[in-house]
């Protein structure tokens, strides 16, 4: 099949797409009324990123969500993890963040929670797309129909007072770290200082923090996108730089020397520093470093695999009542004690907390970290070769132990290799990750011969 | 009798009863087609009538509006009124009222305006309905939308406009009973009374969602029922009936006694007519005789045409605006050119007040220098496929009379008329028949006989 561009999606993950001729407001709306037909006559927490098309969608969406008999609770601009905690607060009866994450700014989408602020599980999304291709929307009657209610003030400090409540709070503040961030222009702008700033005291080099302009930088927090971090960083000597994606839910870090951490190596610290201070195992993700398991290892905690994907790990998190979970590649750190959800406030409390306990720099941190060199590509790939390709793969590395819970993953002596398919696109993702650079590039050469071949 | 009709969408806007007929996902459509209709560059003001779903409207028609790059305005809860005026004060592109006037609560409505706050002409009703059924809507893209604001200027800027017409100061003197039916005109009235310190009386004027006192009618049945029997024991002056967002009027004399709803233009043509250089009135054809004897007292002529706003105004675009005194219909519905041809219920009461004042004369004493006229309204189910029939028909049978067909039939006699026509708003035939003097029983009886007869 031809490769398309795909400027509108409409599936399990709710509704995603290029705002103007194909996510409009008339889709917006529906699909909202559809969710308000879903979960019930209530509240319904509806908050948005900075993207110039959020208060247009936001309309549209309390339009569906009034007309289905709910009560829209505007919250404004404020990250997901914010309105999802708010959410599962206040037992409303769900929450929808108008935010197309880390995509493109003329992107938008619609992320649906249920009355937890957990994002809707597959039988849910699946009920709600079915209900949404049948236009069987509840229609209130004047009698029933609602207004729209706004709550600016509670979520913020919400949100912020569950993340300090598990960090030595009174250490950071002693230390007033010199930090420098990046907030992408996006819904953490005004949270960020006031997190970092005024309930961290630390002393603030903040760019890009106006929540009025544009995505200055790619939306996602990638180490080849961050270079006016590192660059201030270096300039205001600063100790750490964090880099937050226009929703606030995924975290970047850079060291005192301005270079970008890895996100595996990110999540890594963040694992050591929780679990120093609660029970439980790991959660994460299969593409998700080895480094994990050295790491849980050595507080003799477990660690559990996923396939790839938020909704997952988050799962699995709950089925085992893991203490932390998340995904390496993308910047995704999840604690449950604060909320189930990606937290990028939850990153930046504990590597802080970190910091002041052990009076280290982020490099000497992240030094001490078990050392792996990974290797990251994708391919095309026809429909239909996949099967053999896959047969191919395991058969080329006959020692190896092999997972197939999402795509294959082969895990070898030296390291491990993982093929999946991406669930939007006809490609290939193909990691490696070994103890050294010439075994991780020997592993991800040998993989990529046989993909592309 | 079929069940009555729960949406209409017609070059006259969208309309019907919420979440039974009207939906949101029409809301949003019809929204983004007036978007797609109106030329870019100037904001467009959105305002309601106090109906629980007129939010719910509104989230609508800000999205569309927005959606195809236009700036929105939201001047709250605001009358029909109010918003015109204000879109011409504020140069804005267009309007959108939300409210379904004169039906009950659970209806509700979309109105367009365009610039200067004027009523869409026929040709641009069309196109707003070509666009809305064809959905191929201008959206404007991620980064050329618009942006919403609130405004709530707006009501005192519409109150200074009439108080540069009448002398509140002069009508400080008339004791005054409102029913407001619990819609905009009591939003009105309260800030009137404070900043002109009139003596005026408010009943059911809270601002009500769902619950309103009584139907929002402007007719003399309604105002019998609480207006009236308030007015003697209270010693007014007058009394007057608003519909929801006051565009209408209803009128209670001194003496307790509810005028028909025929009589507010009349009443206001013979307050007008003597003020202003126009000598048109334009009405319809189903509006009281009594307009062409006010009208020939001040050498004024009449210009009838057929029920319905639209007809209305594309008569008065086919006129220049200074021949025009008044338009207006027999419903309560009064436009005036002082106020730039808006249909304003607030406005029409003070004219009647302020002729009381400058003839001083009380109110009944006005309404006894009229001629009696006795008129009789009534309807019967509609079948289509007969109408054509029966006009021809009737038209037979009174080809005595002058006729006139440009709407159902009307048939006029030196002293007496009758009009038969199809509703535009229910399925049915309406048959009013009016009278100098006693009531024309025998025309109107034979009438519904004919009309009945029909198979």
């Amino acid at each position: 099949m031809p490769r398309r561009e795909h400027l509108l999606k409409i599936g399990v993950s709710g509704i995603r797409g290029v705002v103007g001729d194909f996510l409009t407001p008339s889709l917006a709306c529906a699909f909202a009324q559809a969710f308000g037909t879903y979960v019930g006559p209530g509240r319904v927490v509806v908050g948005r990123d900075t993207r110039r098309s959020g208060p247009m969608l936001q309309h549209a969406v309390c339009c569906g969500l009034l007309a289905a008999g709910c009560e829209p609770v505007d919250v404004g601009v404020l990250p997901t993890p914010t309105i999802q905690i708010y959410t599962g607060h206040t037992r409303a009866r769900g929450g929808i963040a108008i935010t197309a994450s880390h995509n493109p700014p003329e992107y938008n989408a619609l992320k649906l929670f249920n009355s937890q602020g957990l994002f809707f599980n597959t039988y849910e999304r699946n009920e709600l797309l079915d209900l949404y291709h049948q236009s069987d929307f509840r229609q209130a009657g004047n009698a029933e129909t609602r207004t729209v209610r706004w709550d600016y003030e509670t979520p913020a400090g919400l949100h912020l007072a569950r993340v300090l409540s598990h960090v030595n709070g009174e250490a950071i503040r002693a230390r007033r770290f010199r930090v420098a961030l990046d907030a992408v222009n996006g819904a953490g702008s005004r949270l960020s200082c006031r997190f970092l700033e005024t309930e961290l005291h630390c002393r603030l080099h903040a760019i890009s923090v106006d929540p009025d302009q544009p995505f200055p930088r790619v939306a996602e927090p990638r180490p080849e996108t961050l270079s006016e971090l590192s660059a201030l960083v270096r300039s205001r000597n600063c100790e750490i730089g964090f880099a937050q994606d226009p929703d606030g839910d995924r975290l970047a870090v850079c060291d005192e020397t301005g270079r970008v951490l890895d996100n595996d190596d990110v999540l890594a610290l963040a694992v050591d520093a929780v679990l120093r201070r609660l029970p439980g195992d790991v959660v994460v993700n299969l593409t998700t470093s080895s480094a994990i398991d050295d790491v849980a290892a050595s507080h003799g905690r477990r660690v559990y695999r996923t396939p790839v994907g938020e909704a997952n790990v988050v799962e699995m998190i709950q089925a085992v009542g893991a203490a932390i979970g998340g995904e390496g590649s993308n910047g995704g750190i999840i604690l449950p004690a604060v909320h189930l959800c990606r937290d990028s406030y939850t990153g930046m409390a504990f590597l802080l907390d970190r910091m002041a306990e052990t009076g280290l720099r982020v490099s000497e941190l992240a030094a001490r970290l078990p050392r792996y060199h990974r290797r990251f590509g994708q391919a095309r790939y026809e429909h239909g070769r996949l099967g053999p390709l896959m047969q191919a793969l395991e058969d080329e590395f006959p020692g190896a132990r092999a997972d197939r819970s999402d795509g294959l993953k082969l895990e070898l002596e030296t390291g491990w290799i993982h093929v999946r398919a991406s669930n939007t696109e006809p490609l290939l993702r193909i990691a490696a990750e070994a103890r050294t650079e010439q075994e991780a590039d020997a592993l991800f050469g040998r993989a990529m011969r046989l993909v592309e071949g | 009798m079929s069940e009555p009709k729960k949406l209409r969408i017609t070059a006259a806007g969208l309309r019907g009863v919420v979440g039974r007929g009207l939906t949101a996902a029409h809301v949003l459509d019809f929204a983004a087609a007036f978007g797609t209709l109106l030329e870019a560059g100037r904001p467009v003001l959105v305002g309601r009538d106090p109906r629980a779903s007129g939010v719910m409207l509104r989230e609508g028609v800000a999205a569309g509006l927005l959606a195809c790059g236009h700036d929105v305005i939201d001047l709250g809860v605001a009358s029909t009124p109010v918003i015109q005026h204000a879109i011409r004060r504020m140069e804005a592109g267009g309007g959108v009222s939300i409210g379904a006037s004169h039906n009950p609560a659970e209806w509700n409505a979309l109105k367009f305006f365009g610039p200067q706050g004027t009523y869409l002409s026929t040709a641009e009703s069309n196109e707003l309905l070509d666009i809305y059924h064809l959905r191929k809507f201008a959206f404007a893209p991620w980064n050329g939308l618009g942006a919403l604001r609130f405004e709530t200027g707006a009501l005192d800027a519409y109150l200074d406009e009439l108080a540069g017409v009448f002398d509140f100061a002069a009508l400080r003197r008339f004791k005054v009973v409102v029913d407001c039916c619990n819609g905009t005109s009591a939003l009105i009235l309260r800030r009137l009374v404070e900043r002109f310190r009139l003596n005026f009386i408010l009943i059911n004027e809270r601002i009500e969602g769902v619950a309103l006192a009584h139907e929002p009618a402007t007719n003399a049945r309604i105002a019998s029922l609480q207006l009236a029997p308030l007015i003697r024991p209270l010693e007014a002056d007058a009394g007057f009936l608003f519909d929801v967002d006051s565009d209408r009027v209803a009128i209670c004399t001194e003496e307790g006694t509810p005028l028909s709803e025929e009589m507010a233009l009349p009443l206001i043509a013979d307050y007008q007519l003597p003020k202003s250089q126009g000598r048109i009135v334009i009405t319809n054809l189903s509006t009281t005789a009594l307009v062409e004897e006010v009208a020939a007292r001040h050498g004024g002529r009449v210009i009838r045409v057929p029920v319905g706003r639209q007809a209305t105004i594309d008569a008065l675009a086919a006129h220049r605006p200074d021949q025009v005194a008044l338009a207006g219909e027999g419903t309560g519905a009064v436009m005036m050119p002082q106020f730039r041809f808006v249909y304003d219920g607030i406005a029409s009461m003070f004219a009647v007040l302020s002729m009381m004042r400058e003839r001083g004369c009380k109110l009944s004493q006005i309404v006894s220098g009229y001629p009696r006229y006795s008129i009789l309204k009534g309807e019967l189910p509609l079948i289509s496929k007969q109408m054509p029939a029966l006009l021809m028909d009737l038209q037979r049978q009174y080809a005595g009379g002058r006729i006139n067909i440009a709407d159902g039939l009307r048939v006029d006699w030196p002293d007496r008329w009758f009009h038969v026509r199809v509703s535009q708003t229910e399925p049915v035939v309406r048959i009013i028949c009016e009278q100098r003097g006693d009531p024309p029983v025998a025309l109107f009886e034979s009438l519904l006989d004919k009309v009945r007869s029909l198979t």
